[in-house]
Protein backbone atom coordinates (compact mmCIF):
# COMPACT_ATOMS: atom_id res chain seq x y z
CA UNK A 1 0.00 0.00 0.00
CA UNK A 2 2.44 1.92 0.61
CA UNK A 3 4.45 1.57 -2.71
CA UNK A 4 1.09 2.24 -4.70
CA UNK A 5 0.38 5.13 -2.35
CA UNK A 6 4.53 6.55 -3.47
CA UNK A 7 3.12 6.06 -7.18
CA UNK A 8 -0.38 7.78 -7.08
CA UNK A 9 1.83 10.72 -5.25
CA UNK A 10 4.44 10.83 -8.27
CA UNK A 11 1.41 10.27 -10.94
CA UNK A 12 -0.94 12.59 -9.29
CA UNK A 13 2.67 15.66 -9.07
CA UNK A 14 3.96 15.14 -12.23
CA UNK A 15 0.73 15.31 -14.78
CA UNK A 16 -0.42 18.21 -12.27
CA UNK A 17 3.36 19.96 -13.27
CA UNK A 18 2.64 19.25 -16.57
CA UNK A 19 1.23 21.98 -18.86
CA UNK A 20 -2.15 21.01 -20.05
CA UNK A 21 -2.13 19.72 -23.95
CA UNK A 22 1.55 19.92 -23.86
CA UNK A 23 3.43 17.35 -26.27
CA UNK A 24 0.16 15.58 -26.30
CA UNK A 25 0.28 12.25 -27.96
CA UNK A 26 -1.28 9.10 -29.19
CA UNK A 27 0.73 5.97 -29.86
CA UNK A 28 -1.19 2.73 -30.97
CA UNK A 29 0.72 -0.29 -31.03
CA UNK A 30 -0.19 -3.81 -32.41
CA UNK A 31 1.52 -6.75 -30.69
CA UNK A 32 1.46 -10.15 -31.41
CA UNK A 33 2.59 -12.81 -29.08
CA UNK A 34 3.54 -16.68 -28.38
CA UNK A 35 2.81 -17.56 -25.18
CA UNK A 36 2.93 -20.80 -22.69
CA UNK A 37 0.61 -21.29 -20.13
CA UNK A 38 2.00 -23.51 -17.40
CA UNK A 39 0.13 -24.87 -14.52
CA UNK A 40 0.40 -27.73 -11.89
CA UNK A 41 -2.51 -28.10 -9.55
CA UNK A 42 -1.67 -31.23 -8.27
CA UNK A 43 -2.62 -33.41 -11.05
CA UNK A 44 0.84 -33.01 -13.22
CA UNK A 45 1.75 -30.19 -15.75
CA UNK A 46 -0.36 -28.71 -17.62
CA UNK A 47 1.11 -27.00 -20.64
CA UNK A 48 -0.88 -24.90 -23.61
CA UNK A 49 0.77 -23.11 -26.25
CA UNK A 50 -0.26 -20.67 -28.92
CA UNK A 51 -0.69 -17.03 -30.46
CA UNK A 52 -1.94 -13.93 -28.63
CA UNK A 53 -2.43 -11.03 -30.67
CA UNK A 54 -3.77 -7.30 -29.26
CA UNK A 55 -3.31 -3.92 -29.23
CA UNK A 56 -2.14 -1.19 -26.73
CA UNK A 57 -3.48 2.40 -26.90
CA UNK A 58 -0.73 4.94 -25.29
CA UNK A 59 -2.16 8.74 -24.24
CA UNK A 60 1.12 10.54 -23.80
CA UNK A 61 0.79 13.76 -21.53
CA UNK A 62 4.07 15.49 -21.93
CA UNK A 63 7.86 13.81 -21.32
CA UNK A 64 7.05 11.92 -18.56
CA UNK A 65 3.10 10.96 -18.47
CA UNK A 66 1.38 8.30 -20.30
CA UNK A 67 -1.73 6.00 -19.96
CA UNK A 68 -1.86 3.12 -21.95
CA UNK A 69 -5.11 0.47 -22.42
CA UNK A 70 -4.60 -2.72 -23.73
CA UNK A 71 -6.70 -5.65 -24.93
CA UNK A 72 -5.52 -8.87 -26.18
CA UNK A 73 -6.98 -12.44 -27.20
CA UNK A 74 -5.76 -15.34 -28.65
CA UNK A 75 -5.44 -19.31 -28.13
CA UNK A 76 -3.70 -21.78 -26.34
CA UNK A 77 -3.29 -24.73 -27.87
CA UNK A 78 -3.05 -27.93 -24.82
CA UNK A 79 -0.71 -30.47 -24.98
CA UNK A 80 -1.33 -34.16 -24.96
CA UNK A 81 -4.22 -34.52 -22.73
CA UNK A 82 -4.60 -30.53 -22.01
CA UNK A 83 -8.21 -28.62 -23.30
CA UNK A 84 -7.80 -26.20 -25.39
CA UNK A 85 -8.43 -22.40 -23.47
CA UNK A 86 -9.26 -19.02 -25.17
CA UNK A 87 -7.83 -16.26 -23.31
CA UNK A 88 -8.87 -12.91 -23.42
CA UNK A 89 -7.60 -9.85 -21.27
CA UNK A 90 -7.98 -6.02 -20.45
CA UNK A 91 -6.31 -3.92 -18.93
CA UNK A 92 -5.23 -0.19 -18.21
CA UNK A 93 -1.80 1.23 -17.30
CA UNK A 94 -0.36 5.12 -15.71
CA UNK A 95 2.67 5.18 -16.25
CA UNK A 96 5.24 8.31 -15.11
CA UNK A 97 8.81 8.57 -15.89
CA UNK A 98 10.86 9.90 -12.78
CA UNK A 99 14.39 9.73 -14.36
CA UNK A 100 15.36 9.29 -17.99
CA UNK A 101 16.02 5.45 -17.39
CA UNK A 102 13.25 4.58 -14.80
CA UNK A 103 9.75 4.83 -15.19
CA UNK A 104 6.85 3.26 -12.64
CA UNK A 105 3.64 1.99 -13.69
CA UNK A 106 0.51 1.11 -11.75
CA UNK A 107 -2.17 -0.78 -13.15
CA UNK A 108 -5.07 -3.07 -13.37
CA UNK A 109 -6.21 -6.00 -15.55
CA UNK A 110 -9.00 -8.73 -16.57
CA UNK A 111 -7.89 -11.26 -18.03
CA UNK A 112 -10.24 -14.76 -18.82
CA UNK A 113 -9.05 -18.01 -19.46
CA UNK A 114 -12.16 -20.58 -21.22
CA UNK A 115 -12.39 -24.01 -22.18
CA UNK A 116 -14.94 -26.11 -23.12
CA UNK A 117 -15.81 -26.79 -19.72
CA UNK A 118 -15.93 -23.56 -17.87
CA UNK A 119 -14.44 -20.08 -17.60
CA UNK A 120 -12.35 -18.30 -15.10
CA UNK A 121 -11.17 -14.69 -14.28
CA UNK A 122 -8.54 -13.03 -12.89
CA UNK A 123 -8.33 -9.27 -11.52
CA UNK A 124 -5.09 -8.24 -11.39
CA UNK A 125 -3.37 -4.51 -9.71
CA UNK A 126 0.21 -4.39 -10.38
CA UNK A 127 2.53 -1.82 -9.38
CA UNK A 128 6.07 -2.19 -11.32
CA UNK A 129 9.05 -0.38 -13.02
CA UNK A 130 10.43 -0.36 -15.92
CA UNK A 131 14.33 0.49 -16.39
CA UNK A 132 15.48 1.60 -20.04
CA UNK A 133 19.21 1.75 -21.38
CA UNK A 134 20.02 3.56 -24.36
CA UNK A 135 22.58 1.87 -27.04
CA UNK A 136 25.06 4.63 -28.35
CA UNK A 137 22.96 6.22 -31.13
CA UNK A 138 19.58 5.78 -28.96
CA UNK A 139 17.78 3.89 -32.03
CA UNK A 140 17.86 0.94 -29.83
CA UNK A 141 17.18 1.06 -26.03
CA UNK A 142 17.34 -1.94 -23.54
CA UNK A 143 14.44 -2.38 -21.77
CA UNK A 144 13.87 -4.58 -18.19
CA UNK A 145 10.40 -4.75 -16.07
CA UNK A 146 9.23 -6.01 -12.94
CA UNK A 147 5.99 -5.80 -11.26
CA UNK A 148 4.56 -7.21 -8.00
CA UNK A 149 1.02 -8.04 -8.66
CA UNK A 150 -0.48 -7.83 -4.99
CA UNK A 151 -4.09 -7.70 -6.02
CA UNK A 152 -4.79 -10.85 -7.37
CA UNK A 153 -8.07 -12.41 -7.47
CA UNK A 154 -9.19 -15.98 -9.26
CA UNK A 155 -12.58 -16.82 -9.78
CA UNK A 156 -13.21 -20.08 -7.48
CA UNK A 157 -9.54 -19.93 -6.11
CA UNK A 158 -7.57 -18.29 -2.79
CA UNK A 159 -5.51 -15.29 -3.80
CA UNK A 160 -1.91 -16.37 -4.65
CA UNK A 161 0.62 -15.60 -1.93
CA UNK A 162 3.33 -14.97 -4.81
CA UNK A 163 2.33 -12.71 -7.89
CA UNK A 164 4.89 -11.37 -10.01
CA UNK A 165 5.79 -10.04 -13.79
CA UNK A 166 9.05 -9.55 -15.21
CA UNK A 167 10.49 -8.73 -18.60
CA UNK A 168 13.71 -8.15 -20.36
CA UNK A 169 13.60 -7.36 -24.40
CA UNK A 170 14.61 -4.20 -26.88
CA UNK A 171 13.03 -1.77 -28.80
CA UNK A 172 14.80 -0.36 -32.44
CA UNK A 173 13.35 3.16 -32.91
CA UNK A 174 12.68 3.62 -36.91
CA UNK A 175 11.51 7.02 -37.54
CA UNK A 176 8.47 7.80 -35.79
CA UNK A 177 7.79 3.94 -35.23
CA UNK A 178 9.82 1.49 -32.12
CA UNK A 179 9.65 -2.06 -32.94
CA UNK A 180 10.00 -3.98 -29.71
CA UNK A 181 10.79 -7.99 -28.84
CA UNK A 182 10.55 -8.76 -25.20
CA UNK A 183 10.10 -12.03 -23.28
CA UNK A 184 7.68 -12.07 -20.08
CA UNK A 185 7.33 -14.00 -17.53
CA UNK A 186 4.10 -13.85 -14.80
CA UNK A 187 4.32 -16.80 -11.91
CA UNK A 188 1.63 -16.71 -9.02
CA UNK A 189 1.83 -19.39 -6.24
CA UNK A 190 -1.17 -19.87 -4.96
CA UNK A 191 -1.49 -21.15 -1.04
CA UNK A 192 -2.05 -25.01 -0.61
CA UNK A 193 -5.60 -26.40 -0.44
CA UNK A 194 -5.45 -30.01 0.75
CA UNK A 195 -1.91 -30.43 0.83
CA UNK A 196 -2.02 -28.94 -2.93
CA UNK A 197 -0.53 -26.07 -3.82
CA UNK A 198 -1.10 -24.89 -7.38
CA UNK A 199 1.22 -22.76 -9.38
CA UNK A 200 0.71 -20.99 -12.89
CA UNK A 201 3.04 -19.31 -15.07
CA UNK A 202 2.60 -17.32 -18.19
CA UNK A 203 5.74 -17.28 -20.44
CA UNK A 204 5.34 -15.32 -23.85
CA UNK A 205 7.39 -13.38 -26.55
CA UNK A 206 6.09 -10.65 -27.67
CA UNK A 207 6.94 -8.63 -30.99
CA UNK A 208 4.77 -4.80 -30.57
CA UNK A 209 5.60 -2.25 -33.18
CA UNK A 210 4.81 1.76 -31.45
CA UNK A 211 3.42 3.98 -34.30
CA UNK A 212 2.63 7.58 -32.97
CA UNK A 213 -0.80 8.78 -34.49
CA UNK A 214 -1.03 11.59 -32.94
CA UNK B 1 34.17 95.18 9.51
CA UNK B 2 36.13 92.53 8.06
CA UNK B 3 33.57 91.58 5.86
CA UNK B 4 33.06 95.19 4.49
CA UNK B 5 37.04 95.26 4.16
CA UNK B 6 37.05 92.60 2.23
CA UNK B 7 34.36 94.04 -0.12
CA UNK B 8 36.20 97.07 -0.98
CA UNK B 9 39.06 95.19 -1.93
CA UNK B 10 37.49 92.60 -4.10
CA UNK B 11 35.47 96.23 -5.75
CA UNK B 12 38.93 97.45 -6.02
CA UNK B 13 40.54 94.46 -8.50
CA UNK B 14 37.12 93.83 -10.31
CA UNK B 15 36.64 97.52 -10.96
CA UNK B 16 39.41 98.79 -13.58
CA UNK B 17 38.16 95.54 -15.78
CA UNK B 18 34.50 96.83 -15.88
CA UNK B 19 35.89 100.20 -16.35
CA UNK B 20 37.92 99.24 -19.43
CA UNK B 21 35.12 97.89 -21.20
CA UNK B 22 33.10 100.20 -20.50
CA UNK B 23 35.29 102.90 -21.48
CA UNK B 24 36.04 101.35 -24.64
CA UNK B 25 32.24 100.54 -25.44
CA UNK B 26 31.04 103.91 -23.93
CA UNK B 27 33.64 106.26 -26.37
CA UNK B 28 32.31 103.94 -29.01
CA UNK B 29 28.54 104.01 -28.42
CA UNK B 30 29.13 108.12 -28.15
CA UNK B 31 31.30 107.94 -31.52
CA UNK B 32 27.84 106.04 -33.15
CA UNK B 33 25.76 108.79 -31.75
CA UNK B 34 27.71 111.43 -33.32
CA UNK B 35 27.77 109.30 -36.69
CA UNK B 36 23.99 109.31 -36.71
CA UNK B 37 23.80 113.22 -36.10
CA UNK B 38 26.33 113.53 -38.87
CA UNK B 39 28.14 114.84 -36.53
CA UNK B 40 31.50 113.09 -38.13
CA UNK B 41 34.48 115.88 -37.52
CA UNK B 42 33.63 114.80 -33.66
CA UNK B 43 33.02 111.42 -34.17
CA UNK B 44 36.65 110.52 -35.83
CA UNK B 45 38.72 111.53 -33.04
CA UNK B 46 36.65 108.79 -30.94
CA UNK B 47 37.24 106.47 -33.08
CA UNK B 48 40.63 107.41 -33.86
CA UNK B 49 41.41 106.84 -29.80
CA UNK B 50 39.74 103.69 -29.62
CA UNK B 51 42.21 102.09 -32.46
CA UNK B 52 45.34 104.18 -31.49
CA UNK B 53 47.83 101.84 -29.81
CA UNK B 54 47.65 104.09 -27.16
CA UNK B 55 44.41 103.83 -25.95
CA UNK B 56 44.49 102.81 -22.64
CA UNK B 57 41.55 100.28 -22.37
CA UNK B 58 40.86 97.15 -23.29
CA UNK B 59 39.35 96.56 -27.07
CA UNK B 60 37.36 93.58 -28.09
CA UNK B 61 38.37 92.18 -31.42
CA UNK B 62 34.41 93.21 -32.63
CA UNK B 63 34.54 96.40 -31.23
CA UNK B 64 38.14 97.51 -32.75
CA UNK B 65 36.60 96.18 -36.05
CA UNK B 66 33.51 98.32 -35.56
CA UNK B 67 35.64 101.45 -34.97
CA UNK B 68 37.63 100.62 -38.09
CA UNK B 69 34.70 100.67 -40.01
CA UNK B 70 32.89 103.61 -38.93
CA UNK B 71 36.23 105.53 -39.11
CA UNK B 72 36.03 104.44 -43.01
CA UNK B 73 32.17 105.44 -43.34
CA UNK B 74 33.34 108.74 -41.52
CA UNK B 75 35.97 109.57 -44.08
CA UNK B 76 34.46 108.16 -46.78
CA UNK B 77 31.23 110.60 -45.61
CA UNK B 78 34.38 113.18 -45.54
CA UNK B 79 35.32 112.54 -49.11
CA UNK B 80 38.61 111.22 -48.17
CA UNK B 81 37.73 107.94 -50.35
CA UNK B 82 41.79 106.61 -49.62
CA UNK B 83 42.01 106.80 -46.18
CA UNK B 84 38.34 105.29 -45.81
CA UNK B 85 39.62 102.42 -48.15
CA UNK B 86 42.66 101.70 -45.88
CA UNK B 87 40.27 101.97 -42.36
CA UNK B 88 37.82 99.67 -44.18
CA UNK B 89 40.30 97.33 -45.57
CA UNK B 90 41.60 97.29 -41.89
CA UNK B 91 38.02 95.94 -40.81
CA UNK B 92 38.27 93.12 -43.27
CA UNK B 93 41.49 92.14 -42.52
CA UNK B 94 40.22 91.58 -39.04
CA UNK B 95 37.18 90.47 -39.47
CA UNK B 96 36.38 88.96 -42.91
CA UNK B 97 32.65 88.72 -42.56
CA UNK B 98 32.45 92.60 -41.76
CA UNK B 99 29.81 94.26 -44.00
CA UNK B 100 27.64 97.23 -44.53
CA UNK B 101 24.41 97.40 -43.88
CA UNK B 102 23.01 99.35 -47.40
CA UNK B 103 19.86 100.62 -45.40
CA UNK B 104 22.35 102.82 -42.68
CA UNK B 105 25.14 103.58 -44.68
CA UNK B 106 24.99 105.69 -48.17
CA UNK B 107 25.48 104.41 -51.79
CA UNK B 108 29.03 106.10 -51.60
CA UNK B 109 30.19 104.59 -48.34
CA UNK B 110 28.87 101.21 -49.43
CA UNK B 111 31.36 101.65 -53.10
CA UNK B 112 33.90 102.77 -50.58
CA UNK B 113 34.06 99.54 -48.31
CA UNK B 114 33.28 97.64 -51.95
CA UNK B 115 36.39 99.02 -53.31
CA UNK B 116 38.48 98.24 -49.69
CA UNK B 117 36.92 94.37 -50.45
CA UNK B 118 37.92 94.07 -53.86
CA UNK B 119 41.99 95.06 -52.64
CA UNK B 120 41.72 92.58 -49.97
CA UNK B 121 41.34 88.89 -49.82
CA UNK B 122 40.58 87.16 -46.90
CA UNK B 123 39.13 83.97 -46.08
CA UNK B 124 37.29 82.76 -42.84
CA UNK B 125 34.84 80.12 -41.43
CA UNK B 126 32.74 81.04 -38.67
CA UNK B 127 33.53 79.36 -35.19
CA UNK B 128 31.23 75.84 -35.05
CA UNK B 129 28.84 76.29 -33.20
CA UNK B 130 27.40 73.47 -30.40
CA UNK B 131 25.35 71.05 -32.41
CA UNK B 132 23.42 67.90 -32.06
CA UNK B 133 22.81 66.77 -36.05
CA UNK B 134 20.99 63.73 -37.18
CA UNK B 135 23.12 62.80 -40.49
CA UNK B 136 20.26 60.59 -41.71
CA UNK B 137 18.05 63.91 -41.85
CA UNK B 138 20.14 67.50 -41.35
CA UNK B 139 23.06 68.37 -42.28
CA UNK B 140 25.99 70.36 -40.57
CA UNK B 141 26.65 74.03 -41.91
CA UNK B 142 29.49 75.60 -41.91
CA UNK B 143 29.60 79.22 -43.18
CA UNK B 144 32.62 80.42 -45.12
CA UNK B 145 33.39 83.70 -46.25
CA UNK B 146 35.99 85.15 -49.21
CA UNK B 147 36.04 88.92 -49.34
CA UNK B 148 36.15 89.29 -53.48
CA UNK B 149 36.14 86.86 -56.13
CA UNK B 150 38.65 83.85 -55.34
CA UNK B 151 39.22 80.42 -55.56
CA UNK B 152 38.38 78.37 -52.94
CA UNK B 153 39.62 75.18 -51.45
CA UNK B 154 37.25 74.08 -47.82
CA UNK B 155 38.70 70.68 -46.49
CA UNK B 156 37.70 68.59 -43.53
CA UNK B 157 40.12 66.51 -42.14
CA UNK B 158 40.57 64.54 -39.00
CA UNK B 159 43.77 65.65 -36.80
CA UNK B 160 46.38 63.23 -36.63
CA UNK B 161 44.60 60.88 -39.21
CA UNK B 162 43.01 60.22 -42.79
CA UNK B 163 42.72 61.92 -45.70
CA UNK B 164 41.03 64.62 -46.03
CA UNK B 165 37.80 65.53 -47.57
CA UNK B 166 37.30 68.15 -49.77
CA UNK B 167 33.85 70.03 -49.00
CA UNK B 168 33.95 72.76 -51.52
CA UNK B 169 36.37 73.84 -54.21
CA UNK B 170 35.71 76.54 -56.77
CA UNK B 171 35.19 80.41 -57.24
CA UNK B 172 33.28 82.49 -54.45
CA UNK B 173 33.03 86.04 -53.58
CA UNK B 174 30.81 86.73 -50.18
CA UNK B 175 29.44 84.37 -48.10
CA UNK B 176 28.74 80.79 -48.64
CA UNK B 177 27.01 77.98 -46.49
CA UNK B 178 28.69 74.80 -46.82
CA UNK B 179 26.87 71.72 -46.46
CA UNK B 180 28.07 68.39 -44.60
CA UNK B 181 26.41 65.04 -44.29
CA UNK B 182 28.75 63.72 -41.47
CA UNK B 183 30.08 61.51 -43.90
CA UNK B 184 34.17 61.02 -44.64
CA UNK B 185 35.47 60.54 -48.03
CA UNK B 186 34.97 56.84 -47.67
CA UNK B 187 31.60 57.60 -46.91
CA UNK B 188 31.44 56.28 -43.55
CA UNK B 189 29.89 58.09 -40.77
CA UNK B 190 32.60 60.19 -39.31
CA UNK B 191 34.28 58.38 -36.12
CA UNK B 192 34.42 60.43 -33.12
CA UNK B 193 37.48 62.70 -32.46
CA UNK B 194 39.10 66.35 -32.81
CA UNK B 195 38.83 67.73 -36.77
CA UNK B 196 39.96 70.63 -38.69
CA UNK B 197 38.06 72.57 -41.40
CA UNK B 198 40.36 74.66 -43.46
CA UNK B 199 39.73 77.04 -46.09
CA UNK B 200 42.52 78.48 -48.69
CA UNK B 201 41.73 81.10 -51.05
CA UNK B 202 43.15 82.33 -53.69
CA UNK B 203 42.40 85.88 -55.33
CA UNK B 204 41.24 86.32 -58.92
CA UNK B 205 41.47 89.83 -59.03
CA UNK B 206 45.12 90.46 -57.02
CA UNK B 207 46.63 86.86 -57.11
CA UNK B 208 46.63 86.95 -53.34
CA UNK B 209 46.26 84.10 -51.22
CA UNK B 210 44.29 83.63 -47.66
CA UNK B 211 44.01 80.97 -45.50
CA UNK B 212 41.63 80.12 -42.16
CA UNK B 213 40.62 77.14 -40.15
CA UNK B 214 38.50 76.33 -37.16
CA UNK B 215 38.91 73.23 -34.64
CA UNK B 216 35.86 71.55 -33.70
CA UNK B 217 35.34 67.86 -31.79
CA UNK B 218 32.62 65.09 -32.85
CA UNK B 219 30.87 62.75 -30.40
CA UNK B 220 28.48 60.48 -31.14
CA UNK B 221 25.04 59.53 -29.44
CA UNK B 222 24.40 55.92 -30.06
CA UNK B 223 21.90 54.31 -27.92
CA UNK B 224 22.94 51.11 -25.75
CA UNK B 225 23.96 48.51 -28.14
CA UNK B 226 23.31 44.39 -27.47
CA UNK B 227 25.53 42.10 -26.62
CA UNK B 228 25.30 38.72 -29.09
CA UNK B 229 25.74 35.66 -27.76
CA UNK B 230 28.35 33.66 -27.03
CA UNK B 231 29.96 31.02 -28.86
CA UNK B 232 28.63 28.02 -28.61
CA UNK B 233 30.78 25.65 -26.69
CA UNK B 234 31.28 21.85 -25.64
CA UNK B 235 29.05 21.84 -22.47
CA UNK B 236 25.84 23.68 -24.64
CA UNK B 237 25.94 20.62 -27.61
CA UNK B 238 25.21 17.32 -27.14
CA UNK B 239 28.12 15.06 -28.53
CA UNK B 240 28.19 14.57 -32.13
CA UNK B 241 30.28 11.26 -32.10
CA UNK B 242 29.91 8.15 -29.81
CA UNK B 243 33.31 7.94 -28.49
CA UNK B 244 35.14 4.22 -28.44
CA UNK B 245 34.07 3.86 -24.82
CA UNK B 246 29.97 4.38 -25.54
CA UNK B 247 30.10 2.09 -28.35
CA UNK B 248 32.00 -0.60 -26.65
CA UNK B 249 29.53 -0.24 -23.54
CA UNK B 250 26.90 -0.93 -26.18
CA UNK B 251 28.15 -4.55 -26.19
CA UNK B 252 27.71 -4.98 -22.29
CA UNK B 253 24.08 -3.25 -22.63
CA UNK B 254 23.08 -5.98 -25.38
CA UNK B 255 24.50 -8.55 -23.12
CA UNK B 256 22.89 -7.40 -20.22
CA UNK B 257 19.37 -7.64 -21.52
CA UNK B 258 20.37 -11.29 -22.90
CA UNK B 259 20.94 -12.39 -19.61
CA UNK B 260 18.28 -10.70 -18.18
CA UNK B 261 16.03 -12.71 -20.34
CA UNK B 262 17.78 -15.96 -19.79
CA UNK B 263 17.72 -15.43 -16.05
CA UNK B 264 13.90 -15.19 -16.30
CA UNK B 265 13.73 -17.94 -18.38
CA UNK B 266 15.59 -20.02 -16.26
CA UNK B 267 13.53 -19.20 -13.04
CA UNK B 268 10.77 -20.29 -14.77
CA UNK B 269 12.70 -23.28 -15.51
CA UNK B 270 12.79 -24.32 -11.90
CA UNK B 271 9.40 -26.24 -10.73
CA UNK B 272 7.43 -26.06 -13.35
CA UNK B 273 9.72 -27.25 -16.08
CA UNK B 274 10.66 -24.51 -18.29
CA UNK B 275 8.78 -21.63 -19.78
CA UNK B 276 8.99 -20.71 -23.48
CA UNK B 277 12.83 -21.41 -22.91
CA UNK B 278 13.22 -20.68 -27.35
CA UNK B 279 11.78 -17.66 -26.92
CA UNK B 280 13.90 -16.50 -24.34
CA UNK B 281 16.84 -17.76 -26.39
CA UNK B 282 15.86 -16.22 -29.63
CA UNK B 283 15.18 -12.33 -27.47
CA UNK B 284 19.21 -13.06 -25.78
CA UNK B 285 20.65 -13.78 -29.17
CA UNK B 286 19.19 -10.81 -30.48
CA UNK B 287 20.30 -8.74 -27.29
CA UNK B 288 23.81 -9.85 -27.46
CA UNK B 289 23.60 -9.67 -31.60
CA UNK B 290 21.85 -6.04 -31.74
CA UNK B 291 24.61 -4.84 -29.05
CA UNK B 292 27.85 -5.89 -30.64
CA UNK B 293 25.94 -5.16 -34.18
CA UNK B 294 26.27 -1.41 -32.59
CA UNK B 295 29.38 -1.50 -31.26
CA UNK B 296 31.21 -2.35 -34.62
CA UNK B 297 28.23 0.51 -36.43
CA UNK B 298 29.06 2.96 -34.24
CA UNK B 299 32.98 2.36 -34.10
CA UNK B 300 32.78 2.51 -38.27
CA UNK B 301 30.44 5.36 -38.00
CA UNK B 302 30.18 7.25 -35.51
CA UNK B 303 28.64 9.89 -35.73
CA UNK B 304 24.84 10.30 -33.94
CA UNK B 305 22.71 12.23 -36.16
CA UNK B 306 19.75 12.81 -34.15
CA UNK B 307 22.84 15.00 -31.85
CA UNK B 308 24.22 16.77 -35.16
CA UNK B 309 20.61 17.63 -36.30
CA UNK B 310 19.62 19.09 -32.53
CA UNK B 311 23.59 21.16 -32.49
CA UNK B 312 22.97 22.25 -36.17
CA UNK B 313 19.51 23.73 -35.17
CA UNK B 314 20.87 25.07 -31.75
CA UNK B 315 23.74 27.10 -34.06
CA UNK B 316 20.66 27.90 -36.00
CA UNK B 317 18.71 29.83 -33.29
CA UNK B 318 21.98 31.72 -32.03
CA UNK B 319 23.11 32.41 -35.70
CA UNK B 320 19.50 33.93 -36.05
CA UNK B 321 19.49 35.36 -32.97
CA UNK B 322 22.65 37.20 -33.43
CA UNK B 323 21.61 37.97 -36.25
CA UNK B 324 18.63 40.19 -35.13
CA UNK B 325 20.97 41.63 -31.89
CA UNK B 326 23.17 42.85 -35.21
CA UNK B 327 20.67 44.14 -37.21
CA UNK B 328 19.10 45.95 -33.70
CA UNK B 329 22.57 47.26 -33.29
CA UNK B 330 22.86 48.48 -36.65
CA UNK B 331 19.51 49.86 -36.65
CA UNK B 332 20.82 51.75 -33.56
CA UNK B 333 24.24 52.99 -35.20
CA UNK B 334 22.39 53.86 -37.78
CA UNK B 335 20.75 56.23 -35.57
CA UNK B 336 24.07 57.34 -34.43
CA UNK B 337 23.74 61.15 -33.69
CA UNK B 338 26.54 63.74 -34.06
CA UNK B 339 27.14 66.20 -31.33
CA UNK B 340 29.59 68.71 -32.51
CA UNK B 341 31.03 71.50 -30.04
CA UNK B 342 34.25 74.16 -31.09
CA UNK B 343 37.19 73.45 -30.08
CA UNK B 344 40.50 75.72 -29.56
CA UNK B 345 43.37 73.78 -31.81
CA UNK B 346 44.87 70.73 -32.19
CA UNK B 347 44.79 68.11 -29.86
CA UNK B 348 43.36 64.60 -28.70
CA UNK B 349 39.80 65.46 -28.92
CA UNK B 350 37.01 64.39 -26.67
Amino acid sequence: MRAAGVIAGAIFSVGGAAPAAAQRALVVAPLASLAEHRVDAGFGLERSLGPILGGVATLRSGPRFALAVRALGGRLFGSKGVLDRDVGELGVEASVVTAPWLAFQAGAARRAYATKLGRQTWNMVGLGATARTAFAGDAIHGVWRAALLPVVSVSGLRNPDVAYRTAAGLEYRVRTATLGVEYSLERYDFPAQAGVRRREQLAAVTLRLDVRVR
Amino acid sequence: MRRLAWAVVLAAGVAPALAAQGSTAELLGQAHQLYERLEVERALPLLRQIVSPNWPFEVTRDQRVDAYKYLGACLAVAGKRDSAVLYFRAAIERDPFTDLDPSRFTPAQLETFGEARRRTLAVAIRPVQPARVDPRTARVTFIVVATHAALVDVKLSAIGAGRPLSLFQGTMDGVREIAWDGLLADRRLVPPGRYMLAVVGRSRVTGASDSARVYFDVRHEVEAREDTLPELDGRMLLPERISAEAARRDVAKGLGVAAAALLIAGAATGDLGGGERGGADVVAATAAVSGLVAFLVHRRHGAIPENVAANARHRAERDSANASVRARNADRIAATLLLLSPAAGEGTGP
